[in-house]
């Protein structure tokens, strides 16, 4: 307990100091974690409180994903979504892989640190295009449906890797038939739901909290992918009021979602046999190379520019939640140290390259910048 | 003049407006309540960006509305052109000891003045459409309505005798 508040004081000191600088806040919880835990000067250690707590951290992000998540709305912009999104994928994952593996990672291990390396944080990318005004450029939108793409491959990763892989058909149908049940209870219960969404007193938040943790328990049980049935289930209560959900869930994300990395942190030890600091600076840097690959393939191909690309790439480089989240359920010891490693030099790099991607973009490029107004296509 | 709206996830609606002149200005409203609005010049490359609080929002709002309000700290006027100009005004007073421990009706203001007090703020307490009984108390605020001449002679001989 004396640890779990340790920590969180020490991620509301370093919250206060990075907000000011306008950096990125996840990086330094896992630094802090990294100080306090097994790496450093290990005064804190994990339990079982802390374990339930960054569970719920873990639930409460996914949840709020889900509810983000329209399936009408994708639909309709497959197009905008799709072809940049398969450049994405395929380039980080490629280079994520053979990277991994060039560094000794076994097949399975490689494939995790790949979908880690190659999930760009959606909150670094949305804080970063909104505090650098940004959102006007013409990159946004596409930097938007790219977060949203990346968004679809976790979902999948989340359902297709699970821990009990035995009887991939079973679970297959069991999770189509819950699915199937939740959907009809949420389409049946609509107007109650509302009703009880719209009272001031603890309803509405006491029903989001134990809807989320029932979802949970429930797939425990049945033995389903909890992570996936946690997104779906948010994305069936986003049809019915997303604003009220997203403002009930908020304080929970906010604050579990703080002890789970700063937890994540703690956990992870970088001095373990078989972890070279020199190859996890280099799988970070190769991170950062990655996404300028396929950030300027991307805006040669949908903007016809270089200059987009580096917007592009500016605004993907950081990769954060998702990449922890992929570690904290699949990675192995060695997995967890390149992979929080990768986070926190890729948000770091991200947050500066983000901003100042303006000089940035004209010392490695040499093409003109081609005027916005100009642009025959708006 | 071609608008174009569109949601994006993460961040919020997005309203882009393209004059005639090929300015393009867009209105972005975020998640977090607060609205950026980026105006980029034919021509230009950097946009400029303000972001605003809904209450700045809704003021510049009416503003570009049809500028009926001319607003300084205090006082808002209304002007309704289509009534042969009608203006009215809407001014908030602080009340002093002159005025406090008196009713409304003690005080004859619509008689002398032909002011109209329409609402009192007390505290963290709003009494709107005051009875004529209503008695102020030193320290709240008034919000009265009328004339801008009317409100003059109401500054002049109520609140400040």
């Amino acid at each position: 307990m004396q640890g779990i508040v340790l920590a969180l004081f020490a991620c509301l000191l370093l919250a206060l100091i990075t907000k000011r600088f306008a950096l990125p806040t996840i990086p330094f919880y896992i630094i802090a974690g990294l100080v306090l835990g097994k790496s450093g000067l290990d005064l804190v250690g994990g339990d079982e409180i802390s374990a339930f707590l960054t569970h719920l951290g873990l639930l409460f992000l996914l949840f709020f994903m889900g509810l983000e998540i329209k399936p009408d709305r994708i639909w309709k912009s497959q197009s905008a979504i799709v072809t940049s999104g398969l450049i994405d994928l395929n380039i980080n994952v490629a280079i994520g892989f053979l990277a991994a593996i060039a560094l000794g990672f076994h097949l399975f291990e490689a494939l995790i640190v790949a979908a880690a390396f190659f999930i760009s944080s959606t909150a670094m990318a949305v804080t970063s295009l909104i505090e650098n005004r940004k959102l006007l450029m013409r990159e946004s939108e596409t930097i938007v449906w790219l977060m949203v793409f990346e968004d679809i491959v976790v979902i999948l990763i989340l359902a297709f890797i699970s821990p009990q892989m035995d009887q991939p058909l079973a679970i297959l149908v069991k999770t189509l038939i819950m699915l199937a049940i939740l959907y009809a209870i949420i389409m049946f219960g609509k107007d109650q739901i509302i009703w009880m969404l719209k009272r001031d007193d603890e309803l509405p938040v006491l029903l989001t909290f134990s809807a989320v943790l029932g979802i949970s328990a429930l797939s425990l049980s049945v033995g389903i992918p909890e992570s996936f049935m946690v997104i779906v289930f948010g994305t069936f209560l986003g049809t019915i009021d997303p604003v009220s959900f997203e403002v009930q869930s908020r304080p929970f994300k906010d604050v579990f979602l703080v002890i789970f990395f700063v937890f994540f942190g703690i956990t992870v030890n970088l001095f373990t046999e078989g972890i070279y600091l020199p190859s996890l600076i280099a799988i970070s840097l190769i991170a950062v190379i990655s996404k300028y690959a396929s950030g300027i393939a991307i805006g040669k191909l949908i903007h016809k520019n270089s200059h987009s690309g580096i917007e592009i790439w500016a605004n993907t480089i950081g990769r954060g939640e998702f990449s922890i989240a992929i570690a904290a359920l699949y990675g192995s010891a060695a997995v967890s140290s390149a992979i929080a490693f990768m986070v926190i030099i890729t948000s770091i790099i991200g947050a500066f390259v983000a901003k100042y991607s303006g000089r940035i973009g004209k010392v490695l490029i040499r093409q003109p910048l081609t005027v916005q107004g100009d642009n025959p296509s708006r | 003049m071609a608008l174009r709206s569109i949601n994006l996830p993460g961040i919020g609606t997005k309203y882009e407006l393209e004059t005639e002149k090929n300015d393009i200005i867009a209105v972005f409203f975020l998640k977090s309540g607060n609205i950026q609005m980026y105006t980029l010049q034919h021509g230009c490359q950097t946009p400029s960006v303000a972001e605003l609080s809904p209450p700045e929002a809704r003021r510049l709002g009416s503003i570009l509305a049809g500028a009926i309000m001319e607003a300084d700290q205090e006082s808002v006027e209304f002007a309704f052109s289509a009534l042969s100009d009608l203006r009215i005004t809407i001014h908030t007073y602080i009340v002093g000891k002159s005025v406090a421990g008196k009713s409304i009706e003690e005080l004859q203001i619509r008689a002398k003045t032909g002011v109209t007090i329409i609402a009192v703020s007390r505290g963290d307490k709003n009494v709107v459409n005051p009875p004529a009984d209503f008695i102020f108390q030193d320290g709240d605020t008034l919000v009265a309505i009328g004339e801008s001449d009317q409100l003059k002679r109401f500054e002049r001989d109520i609140m400040v005798t």
